[in-house]
């Protein structure tokens, strides 16, 4: 399959598609599906930070001095907007840098999404957010054609069955990827249409069932499986990730179904029935057990707690969650770098130890 | 008769450990580790042969530790010092349920459970704080050797408070407390405290359990250990050659690994 630069110009050359740079993390992906623009996610390009620097100060993540890098760059050129969720300060923040200070002239949304504890009035506000994206949308692609989203709300769903049914079958220790290809896999959802990431799910699905590697298991939690190295690592150690806690995978691909009729009801009824996660100010009790149902589900011998730099809501949850676990018996492993940076000797030395502690 | 061997390459020192098959030590080297790994485990497995007294070929296996582990041909395993140092302090002290080990450029610390199990474990980051390095560079510095450290600082009746944590920061701090003519063994002794302050503060990070045991190079410092014994509020175990712990620990392995392969 093409490369994703390949990938992403041939949809706007060849079919018509408006490209809209993505910023992390939860948006309601369907709508842009169903007006023909094809989102392309920004977590983690591969760039060298030249630019960025001069904008942000040192303590803010890599996602967002990454994403400002791939800007100031002038690598988003070919796109025709960008789509801002209200995921934390620095996402909040950046997207003010973009829109407000580079003056760059691209349409830039943004999608607030209500946080937890909800209420009755959170659901209302939900629905009034999807729809007030879309008439915004609409200003610059023009009217949404309702048996469009309906479908692509279908084909969402679809998407998230399979995705569930290679979730389910790696828990079980019956898929037989690496940690390396299944993630790989995943995040080709990141810029593919859905109509090309179904039948490449499907495929892998169909090639990959078979036991996996018979080391312990581990859940993964955090923000992004990078760098890809410590896939990498576990693979070689023979340790699987039997399910993860990772923002931009299990937390918010694995979309609950809904059967509701119409589309804007079934995006927020499946919105409400999302796992927990830190974006949505999630409880830590809600984690802890969203955590401890996946390390019994798969009999995972521990949590890796793989954290991007500096990402607050990640790392306030930490200590208490980690607290927690140990209480329960379950090992810890809390380990957090740069993306893109490579494996240091000591980060390799603690992944390592943490595999012969709980082998 | 049979013999096992633990290699330890660490950042500074290179370390060997040769067990009989009763487990009692009957070699052990510690040598620079320089700029070439395997050269320096070649150098420490040679001295630890002269002081056993036994030919090569009597080694019947050997696991290698530390961050140079890799470069350890001759092994038969690898195993990491987290590891290693736990099996290594259990053996020496088996009341040891917390292992604090402070070594050139890694400080660890240990949770250890029956049979010198890890239970838990946390290390310092990437940066030299908190480490042997941290005090190699500032007893530069100062111009006093490592061997006088422990001492100068158990002689200060006072303390400088060194406010950076950073090494390079700290290093400018200690440049112009020397400027304003503070005694060589107040500032030690300021070194000293910063260093168990990141300790301390790993240590909370797990909780103690049992006895503690301190090895790796920082051992052989006094200062830092009664200002840690102070600040832990109990004695801490300390063996007469607390560098060779983790080959030790990966002794002990060797001997495990060959039991289990016949
Ligand atoms: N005689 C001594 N007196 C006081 N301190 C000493 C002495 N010898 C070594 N050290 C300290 O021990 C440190 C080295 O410890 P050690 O040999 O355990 O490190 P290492 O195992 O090579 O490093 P690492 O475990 O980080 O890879 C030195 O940086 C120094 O601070
Ligand atoms: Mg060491």
């Amino acid at each position: 399959m093409a490369k994703r630069e390949e990938y992403i110009d041939k949809e706007k050359k060849e079919k018509g598609k408006k490209l809209f740079g993505i910023f992390p993390a939860q948006y309601p992906r369907e709508i842009l599906w169903a007006m023909n623009v094809l989102p392309v996610e920004i977590w983690d390009p591969p760039l060298e930070v030249i630019h960025a620097n001069a904008h942000l100060q040192p303590y803010i993540c890599s996602v967002v001095r990454l994403g400002l890098e791939l800007i100031l760059q002038g690598k988003c050129e070919g796109l025709d907007g960008f789509l801002f969720p209200h995921t934390c300060d620095s996402i909040q923040n950046l997207s003010s840098i973009v829109s407000d200070y580079l003056g760059v002239k691209k349409p830039c949304y943004f999608f607030y999404h209500p946080k937890s504890p909800y209420q009755d009035s959170s659901r209302v506000y939900y629905l009034e957010q999807l729809k007030g994206l879309v008439a915004r949308l609409e200003k610059q692609l023009g009217p949404l054609d309702s048996s469009q989203l309906k479908h692509r709300v279908q084909q969402g769903q679809e998407v998230a069955r399979v995705l569930k049914q290679l979730y389910d079958l790696r828990v079980q220790g019956e898929l037989e990827a690496s940690n390396a290809d299944f993630y790989r896999v995943v995040r080709r959802g990141e810029y593919l249409s859905p109509d090309d990431f179904l039948p490449l799910l499907e495929e892998f699905l169909a090639a990959a069932k078979g036991s996996a590697q018979g080391g312990p298991a581990v859940i993964m939690s955090g923000v992004l499986p990078n760098p890809k190295e410590i896939l990498t690592l576990l693979d070689e150690l023979g340790v699987r990730i039997a399910h993860d806690d990772l923002l931009n995978c299990s937390r918010r691909l694995l979309v609950p179904p809904s059967r509701a009729d119409d589309p804007f009801e079934a995006l927020t009824e499946s919105y409400f029935a999302m796992p927990p996660c830190t974006t949505k100010d999630s409880s830590v009790s809600e984690r802890v057990d969203d955590l401890l149902a996946k390390v019994e589900q798969s009999n995972a011998k521990g949590v890796i707690f793989y954290m991007v730099k500096f990402c607050e809501p990640e790392l306030f949850d930490v200590p208490q969650l980690t607290g927690e676990l140990r209480k329960r018996g379950v090992a810890t492993l809390l380990i957090d770098c740069e993306l893109n940076q490579n494996l240091s000797g000591q980060l390799a030395t603690r992944v390592e130890a943490f595999f012969e502690m709980i082998s | 008769m049979k013999y096992f061997l633990g290699i330890d390459v660490g950042a500074l020192s290179t370390n060997a450990v040769i067990l009989d098959v009763r487990r009692e030590i009957v070699g052990y080297s510690i040598v620079q580790t320089g700029a070439n790994s395997t050269e320096a485990a070649e150098e420490t497995l040679e001295k630890a042969l002269v002081m056993a007294n036994i030919d090569r070929a009597k080694i019947t296996s050997t696991v290698a530790t530390g961050y140079g582990r890799i470069s350890v041909p001759f092994a038969e395993k690898k195993v990491t010092e987290i590891s290693c140092h736990a099996l290594g302090a259990y053996y020496l002290y088996p009341d040891t349920g917390t292992v604090i080990d402070i070594g050139g450029q890694d400080s660890k610390v240990i949770r250890v459970g029956d049979g010198g199990k890890v239970l838990d474990f946390t290390m310092n980051d990437k940066c030299a704080a908190g480490t042997g390095r941290f005090l190699e560079v500032m007893a530069a510095k100062l111009r006093v050797s490592l061997d006088e450290l422990g001492d100068l600082s158990l002689q200060a009746s006072q303390e400088v408070q060194i406010s950076s944590v950073c090494t390079v920061f700290a290093e400018s701090e200690v440049v112009s407390l020397v400027a304003q003519n503070h005694p060589t063994e107040e500032i030690i002794r300021g070194l000293h405290r910063s260093i168990v302050n990141r300790i301390w503060s790993m240590v909370k990070m797990l909780g103690i359990r049992g006895a503690v045991t301190m090895s790796g190079g920082v051992a052989k410092n006094r200062g830092v250990v009664s200002l840690l014994e102070e600040r832990l509020e109990q004695p801490i175990h300390v063996h007469t050659e607390p560098q060779i712990v983790g080959a030790l620990g990966a002794a002990l392995l060797a001997l495990r690994l060959a039991q289990t392969a016949t």
